[in-house]
Formats: C-alpha cells, sequence, structure tokens
C-alpha cells in the first residue's frame, strides 16, 4: 500500500501536503519553516517557538493554550528546531484523536485553528512581544544548552561533530548559544520573527483522513502572504578529511564515550550513497554488524556499539561507550574492521541482511503519522521524486563493488573520547 | 479461541490458551505494516527470592539474574539467534524491567519465521561457564552506562530511599559486584523455575491470521515441559509502613540540580481492574495537582523555579506502589516544600471539577492516541496481563472514575510521612 501524498502550492513559499490514511487514530498537523543554519540566528531560531508557545492574543499564557488542548481530548502540541543538514528546521505539531472517536465534526478545525493562532497570532504587548516571556524562555532555553552534557552519549556525538565541522555551519548547535541569548530582547526576536512568517519557506504537513470539504478548508485557511522567500542551499560535502583531529575531553564519569567521525564525500544524490548505506549498515548497524560482533560479543568491551550516517553532509559517525582503559584496542578494532570492508571482505549474507534491515525501517514509516510527516519532509528538502518503493528498491540494487566503492571514500577526520577526569588535562593535537 | 471486542475503540483481542498452559493473545491491525510479537514472563528483577522448582526451600539469588538471564537467552548452541532474525529482515530486543521479563521481535516480512524462532531461542536455554563470563563485561558496560545518566541515578537514588527491605530497590541490572556471583547454575534455577509456559504470554498485533499464529506457535513450543506448574512461591520482605531515608543526594556530571520526590503507597494489594482504577485515578490526581495545566506548575515556571522537564506520574503493582514529582531545579529544597504544602492544601479544599473534566478528557485522547503504536500497545497489554487486566478496556475504567474517587485517593492515601527527596547535584 503506497503512500501518497496530495502537494498543493497554496501561496508562494508555502506547499500544502495531504497524506491521506485511515489507519491511525489520530490525525496530525504539522508547520515546518526552514532558514540556512547561520550562527546569527540558531539562538533566536531556538527561542522562537518557546516564546509563541506561551500565549496567543486569544489565550494569553501558556497555561489558558494548555486548558484549551486538554478540553480538545488531550491534544498534543510541540515544537521543535532540528538541524537538517545545513538548514534550520522550526517545527509546530499538533494531533489529536479523530473526529469519530469524539463525536464532534468540528473537531479537527478547532484543532488546526489553535495551532494556526500559536505559529500567527501570538500574545503581543505595544505591538511586540511580552518581555517578560523572553527573559523566561531565555532561562529555560540557557537550561536547555547546559542540559546538552546531561546525556553523555549524545554529548560525545555532538562535540564530535563540532569538532569536525568547527569551519562549516553543520558543526552549529542547534538550540543555539548562551553567549547569544543575552543580546535577544522582545524587539530583536519579533523583527526576527516577522522574517520567518514572511520570508522562511513553509512546509504543512497533515497525515489522517479528510474530505473534499476540509481540504479546501485548510486549502484557504493555511495561506499567508510571503515575498522575498530566502533560499536554503545546498551543504558542501567535502571528501578528504578537513582537521585530522584528536579530541580528548574530561568529565566525571564512570564509561568513556568514543566517537570518531568520517567523510566520505558521496552526496546523496548520487547512485553511490545506497552503496554506503548498506557499507554503514554492515559495519555497525545493528547486532550482527562488524562492529557489534568484534568489541561486543567477541571481546566484551562495551553495551552499544553503531554507526549512523548523516545524510545531508555525507558524514558517519562511530559511537561507543567503553572502558577508559580500552580505548586503544576499541580504536584498533574498528580501523581492522573499516579496512576489511575496504577489501570487501564481508559476506554476500552481510550484504543480504543489511539490505532487508534498511528495508524493513523504511517500510515501518508506513506505521507512524509523525514519521510519514518527517519522510516527506526531507523528501522536500533533498528535492527526491522517488516513491519509498522506488528508494527501497534502489538500496535493493546495490552491488558489492558499490559497497567496496563507498567504504573506500570514509576517511576519519576527528577522534573524540570523552574520559574521566584525571586522565591528563583538555588536550586537542594533530595525529 | 475466544474473542474479546471493545466498539468503542473499534478494536479486537483473539485469545487462545494452548495445552501447555500458554495463553496466546493477538490483535489485528489493518493496513500497518509492521508485525509485532512480544514474548513475556511474570518474572523481573524484584523475583529474587523464591522456591526454585522441584525443590523446598527458598533460595536468594544475587542482583541482577533477570536481566542477566534476558541477556543470555540470545545464546544458541547451534545459531546465531541475531544473525537468524537479521536474516529474515527482523528486529529482535528485549527487555527486563522489575516484574517482567520480555522477548520482542518486529518485522514488515518473515513474521511466521520470525515467530517461531522467537519461541524457539526464548525455550530453549544455552548457559556455559564461558558465555556466562563473558557477558559479565558487557553489562558491566551497561550497568557504566547508567551510572552516568543523572536521570536514572536520581529516580533509582528515589526509590532506594522510600523502599526498605523491597526489592524494587535494588538496580534491574544489579551491580558490578553483584553479577559477578552469577554462573550458570543460578541461571538455569530461574529459568527453569520462571519460563515456564503457564507463567509466560505470548501477546501479537498486526496485519496477520491469527489461526496460522496458534498453528505455527503449537507446533514450535517445547512439549516436555512440566504442564501446569503449581502457583510459584516467591517471599517478599515485609516492607514496612514507612521510608529508608527522606532525603538523598548525589554528585554527578551534570549541568543543573535534578530532583525526584517519591510518595510511598502503602494502599497495596490490588489486582485487575481494581489495580487499573487505582492507577488511573492517581495518576489524574497528580496531573491535576501537579501537571501543565495546572496553577502550581505555572507558578513554580513563572517564578524560574521548575522547567519543562517537571512531570509527575504513579506506578503501582500489586505489591508496591509509588507517586514521583520529577524534574530540575537549583533550589529542589524549596520545590519539595511547595509539594508538600500544595498536597497539604488540596487536601482541605479537594481537587475542581472543571479540572477534573478536562484531564479527565486528555487522558482519554491519550489512550486513543496511545493506540497508534504497536509497540506501545505491546507494553500496556503486557503490563495490564499480568495484573489480571486486558487493556482492550481501559477507557471503560476510565469513564467510569468520579471525582469523588480522587479526592478520596487524595485524602486517605496519599501520605506526607512517606515523601522523599532524591537530589543529583553538579560536580562542583
Amino acid at each position: 500500500m503506497a503512500l501518497n501524498c496530495d502537494r498543493i502550492e497554496i501561496d508562494k513559499g508555502i506547499a500544502l501536503n495531504l497524506i491521506p490514511t485511515d489507519k491511525f487514530k489520530s490525525n496530525i498537523l504539522s508547520f515546518y519553516f526552514t532558514l540556512p543554519l547561520d550562527r546569527r540566528e540558531v539562538t533566536s531560531n531556538a527561542l522562537l517557538p518557546l516564546v509563541l508557545r506561551q500565549g496567543t492574543r486569544e489565550l494569553t499564557t501558556s497555561l489558558k493554550i494548555q486548558r484549551r488542548l486538554e478540553d480538545l481530548y488531550g491534544c498534543n502540541l510541540s515544537v521543535s528546531v532540528d538541524k537538517k543538514g545545513e538548514t534550520h528546521a522550526i517545527r509546530f505539531t499538533i494531533e489529536g484523536p479523530k473526529n469519530s472517536y469524539i463525536g464532534d465534526s468540528n473537531y479537527i478545525k478547532g484543532m488546526i485553528g489553535l495551532l494556526k493562532s500559536i505559529i500567527y497570532d501570538p500574545y503581543l504587548e505595544d505591538g511586540t512581544f511580552s518581555q517578560r516571556y523572553i527573559e523566561q524562555e531565555k532561562e529555560i532555553l540557557k537550561r536547555l544548552i547546559e542540559g546538552k552534557i546531561n546525556d553523555k552519549r549524545r554529548y560525545a556525538i555532538y562535540r564530535c561533530i563540532e569538532e569536525m565541522c568547527r569551519d562549516e555551519k553543520f558543526g552549529l548547535y542547534p538550540l543555539g548559544y548562551i553567549e547569544d541569548l543575552e543580546d535577544i530582547e522582545a524587539r530583536t526576536l519579533y523583527e526576527h520573527y516577522m522574517k520567518l512568517l514572511y520570508r522562511a519557506p513553509l512546509e504543512i504537513f497533515y497525515v489522517g483522513d479528510y474530505d473534499d470539504e476540509l481540504k479546501q478548508f485548510m486549502i484557504d485557511d493555511l495561506r499567508f502572504a510571503k515575498d522575498d522567500l530566502i533560499q536554503n542551499e545546498r551543504e558542501l560535502i567535502s571528501k578528504g578529511s578537513q582537521t585530522k583531529n584528536m579530541v580528548y575531553e574530561d568529565m566525571d564519569i564512570n564509561q568513556g564515550k568514543l566517537v570518531i567521525g568520517y567523510r566520505t564525500g558521496i552526496p546523496y544524490e548520487d547512485d553511490l550513497y545506497n552503496g554506503l548505506m548498506v557499507a554503514s549498515d554492515i559495519l555497525g548497524g545493528g547486532p550482527t554488524s562488524k562492529l557489534f560482533r568484534n568489541v561486543r560479543e567477541a571481546e566484551s568491551l562495551a553495551y552499544y556499539i553503531g554507526t549512523s550516517i548523516y545524510r545531508y553532509k555525507s558524514i558517519m559517525m562511530i559511537d561507543a561507550g567503553i572502558d577508559f582503559d580500552d580505548f586503544e584496542r576499541v580504536i584498533e578494532i574498528i580501523r581492522c574492521q573499516i579496512d576489511a570492508m575496504k577489501s570487501g571482505i564481508f559476506t554476500n549474507e552481510d550484504i543480504d541482511i543489511s539490505k532487508k534491515s534498511i528495508k524493513a525501517s523504511m517500510e515501518s514509516i508506513h506505521d507512524s503519522a509523525f514519521l510519514i510527516s518527517e519522510y516527506f519532509f526531507s523528501k522536500v528538502l533533498t528535492n527526491d521524486s522517488r516513491s519509498l518503493e522506488e528508494s527501497i528498491r534502489d538500496v535493493e540494487k546495490v552491488t558489492r563493488d558499490e559497497i567496496m566503492e563507498a567504504s573506500n571514500d570514509m576517511n576519519v577526520d576527528t577522534i573524540y573520547f570523552l574520559r574521566h577526569s584525571g586522565d591528563g588535562g583538555m588536550d586537542n593535537g594533530n595525529y | 479461541m475466544g474473542i474479546i471486542e471493545n466498539k468503542r475503540i473499534d478494536e479486537k483481542l483473539y485469545f487462545r490458551k494452548l495445552d501447555s498452559g500458554l495463553n496466546i493473545y493477538f490483535m489485528p491491525r489493518k493496513g500497518y505494516m509492521q508485525k509485532y510479537a512480544i514474548f513475556a514472563t511474570d518474572y523481573g528483577s524484584n523475583d529474587n527470592h523464591f522456591i526454585p522448582i522441584g525443590e523446598r526451600e527458598p533460595i536468594k539469588v544475587p542482583a541482577g539474574v533477570a536481566h542477566f538471564l534476558e541477556h543470555k537467552l540470545f545464546e544458541d548452541e547451534e545459531m546465531d539467534i541475531f544473525d537468524r532474525f537479521s536474516r529474515l529482515g527482523t528486529n529482535v530486543n528485549a527487555y527486563t524491567n522489575a516484574n517482567q521479563t520480555a522477548y520482542l521481535c518486529s518485522t514488515t516480512a518473515n513474521f511466521y519465521e520470525s515467530l517461531q524462532l522467537l519461541i524457539k531461542f526464548v525455550q530453549n536455554p544455552y548457559f556455559t561457564d564461558s558465555n556466562v563470563e563473558k557477558e559479565k563485561g558487557i553489562i558491566e558496560q551497561e550497568i557504566r552506562m547508567y551510572e552516568d545518566s543523572p536521570n536514572w541515578r536520581v529516580y533509582s537514588n528515589c526509590l532506594n530511599g522510600m523502599y526498605v527491605d523491597h526489592p524494587v530497590r535494588i538496580d534491574i541490572a544489579g551491580t558490578v559486584e553483584s553479577i559477578q556471583d552469577i554462573d550458570k547454575e543460578v541461571l538455569y534455577q530461574c529459568y527453569n523455575t520462571f519460563y515456564n509456559p503457564s507463567n509466560m504470554v505470548l501477546f501479537i498485533a498486526g496485519d496477520l491470521s491469527f489461526e496460522r499464529i496458534v498453528d505455527i506457535v503449537e507446533g514450535t513450543e517445547r512439549k516436555d515441559l512440566r504442564k501446569g506448574i503449581e502457583e510459584i512461591s516467591r517471599v517478599y520482605p515485609n516492607e514496612p509502613v514507612g521510608i529508608q531515608k527522606q532525603y538523598i543526594e548525589d554528585r554527578l556530571a551534570t549541568s543543573i540540580p535534578l530532583f525526584s520526590i517519591g510518595i510511598k503507597d502503602n494502599n497495596l494489594n490490588m489486582m485487575n481492574r481494581e489495580l487499573v482504577h487505582k492507577d488511573l485515578v492517581t495518576n489524574i490526581l497528580l496531573e491535576i495537582l501537579f501537571g501543565d495545566s495546572s496553577e502550581f506548575y505555572n507558578d513554580l515556571y513563572g517564578k524560574g523555579l521548575v522547567d519543562n522537564s517537571f512531570t509527575s506520574y504513579f506506578t503501582g503493582k500489586v505489591d508496591y506502589g509509588y507517586s514521583l514529582v520529577l524534574g530540575q531545579s537549583n533550589e529542589p529544597d524549596r520545590v519539595f516544600d511547595k509539594v508538600l504544602k500544595h498536597i497539604k492544601a488540596t487536601k482541605k479544599t479537594g481537587i475542581s471539577g472543571e479540572a477534573f473534566r478536562r484531564i479527565k478528557n486528555k487522558n482519554m485522547g491519550g489512550f486513543l492516541m496511545g493506540l497508534n503504536s504497536l509497540s506501545l500497545i505491546s507494553s500496556y497489554f503486557i503490563d495490564n496481563y499480568f495484573e489480571g487486566f486486558l487493556f482492550i478496556d481501559v477507557l471503560d475504567i476510565l469513564d467510569s472514575i468520579e471525582i469523588g474517587d480522587v479526592n478520596a485517593r487524595l485524602v486517605d492515601d496519599i501520605d506526607e510521612e512517606t515523601m522523599v527527596l532524591s537530589v543529583v547535584n553538579p560536580m562542583s
């Protein structure tokens, strides 16, 4: 059963994407605004949805918004800022149970109206944001930024990317920077908000059931006159390593976090990218992968180890939680396993397993309304006109040679190790 | 075979009890690509003191055995289990909590073969001295990973403060020291006692045929296991009403202090609908007191005392239960005082009818939306099943709740004397 998306350009820079399905118990509506990732704007982008969530003209406090959501049978409202390559995506989502379970046919319109008012009709004082809300949410954002150290695994990955892409936009932290918070005030944030509304491209996704009447309602209701649209640019992809860094960082922790960043230089537009997906999966995709078998099962050196690829930048990260003393041993095993990939030491069985695993995870997009929105959004960002079935077929077509070729493009860029304090100071060096 | 239908949520549950004593439940999900199976036993980290099958005297096993056993079941003499699942394009995983151990697989293809494999590997343990030894290093790394997690630590310390003797105070995975005492003998002893089909359940969801599922399971399951074993005899200590420690503090690499306020529940020994009713009532109560739409939360948020990590929930099992109020704050002591005062004040005034209606609505919507996710459905099912309840009827119980139930629960059971505060402070 193929996923269909009815994409309608309802205004300049605004596309409404309708994905009909009746298998879920809820309907979901998401707005994705996109702006180029930029150090001068990331912090404002991150702060904006937090402030907007504080109140609308009608519902002037977050308490009132929350109570309205509860009245609407516990609709979920969520906002996020996310790095999609070097594009910053600011997302507003509302999800609520279907009309039929509630017995109110106008329910969905109430839901749409609420999300719209949060985005377009904020609570203002003297024509700008409330200074009190701004100060309050700056403090919240500051804590979120500081809180990145709390999850050591994610922190280590973020830090490795930051070191690796120090001179690229991709190295930016999507929630922004504490030192940039100070300068943000009601007026400057409001100006930035105007820029987002009037100039940032907007993709709207609706996944659920609808009829012609609701479709027309959305087409009419979600229009907005934009002008002087900002274009998001394709990321620069580099093949060779840029920095050749080895970075150690100390923290009071019990388990070391090793992250290694590789550049592949294989853009997603290239057929070989499918080969990279399979190669990365054979290397560290799951419990049968080379790294899992050799680092965890054969030598009991880690509980987790795996690879992930970052589509928009064509980089690959390997990460593992290990004992401080096993650093060199683990690096050595990883090096050997990558060399094995490069020289074609993997079985046809390995290839088959990885293809099936990638296929299964792509197919499971069908079963989550949120993933369906994210999937179609990524297709827009990457100008990918293939259907999900075609993308799966492209992965299935990958040959052994392509996997080897892609593996040969994996170049180490940065090795990052988060280790226990007292093992030496922070020392960054070249190797 | 039987069918239970709930028209209101438009779902059905098929079930069948096999001769072996194993119960199978199936929820059809038309149009879903994924197919999901979960094979669970009524055995978790709390069950560390029991009479092994065929013996007379109770034994105490090292902390972390149930979890260790979960890891080791993935070992087989002839085949590599992960490999076999991977070849089918199936994800396989497992989890252990205080009360259950569950093995699950999900796939978009080859479901019936995967199901066969799931039954086979869970029913055929293969423990050797060397494979048990090997696992210790892996689990040690897993334990160390949790030791570094401030969220986990603040929670685990909170349980430790609330409970004096009950095993729920011990970490599920045990400690690096306790797992050293685990050997293949104790694993077999636990396995033979708790992995009997009559102590287990199989739940499946997806676009599948129930007849075929039953055929596969009947044709695959082990026939040589003792049938209809007597009730497993578990020994639980007499947990006192009071708490172990009112304040527990720890230090970790974290950006801001984390806190967890625990309130021990002493209204216990419920099963079935009564237990689910209590669970829903308490969660509604907590949401009214501390939820996103409460004056209390919005006041503290406005003052910068808490942020949006602030949350609360109740966990209730037959023999223990607790409410938690948790989050991060620069002044956990002040938050604790305010929580305490708020509880006392609300006991006098009662909760508002308007808030009750709203939160009840919200819970209904939340339950419906939860039904979208097969993995959520499966864990709901398993949780409720071992408490003697089928989750398909949750909405009916929710409907029956009245404001008086919530007020009574607050006044009768939320006992300020059993409140503890666990704090994890930043390193320096």
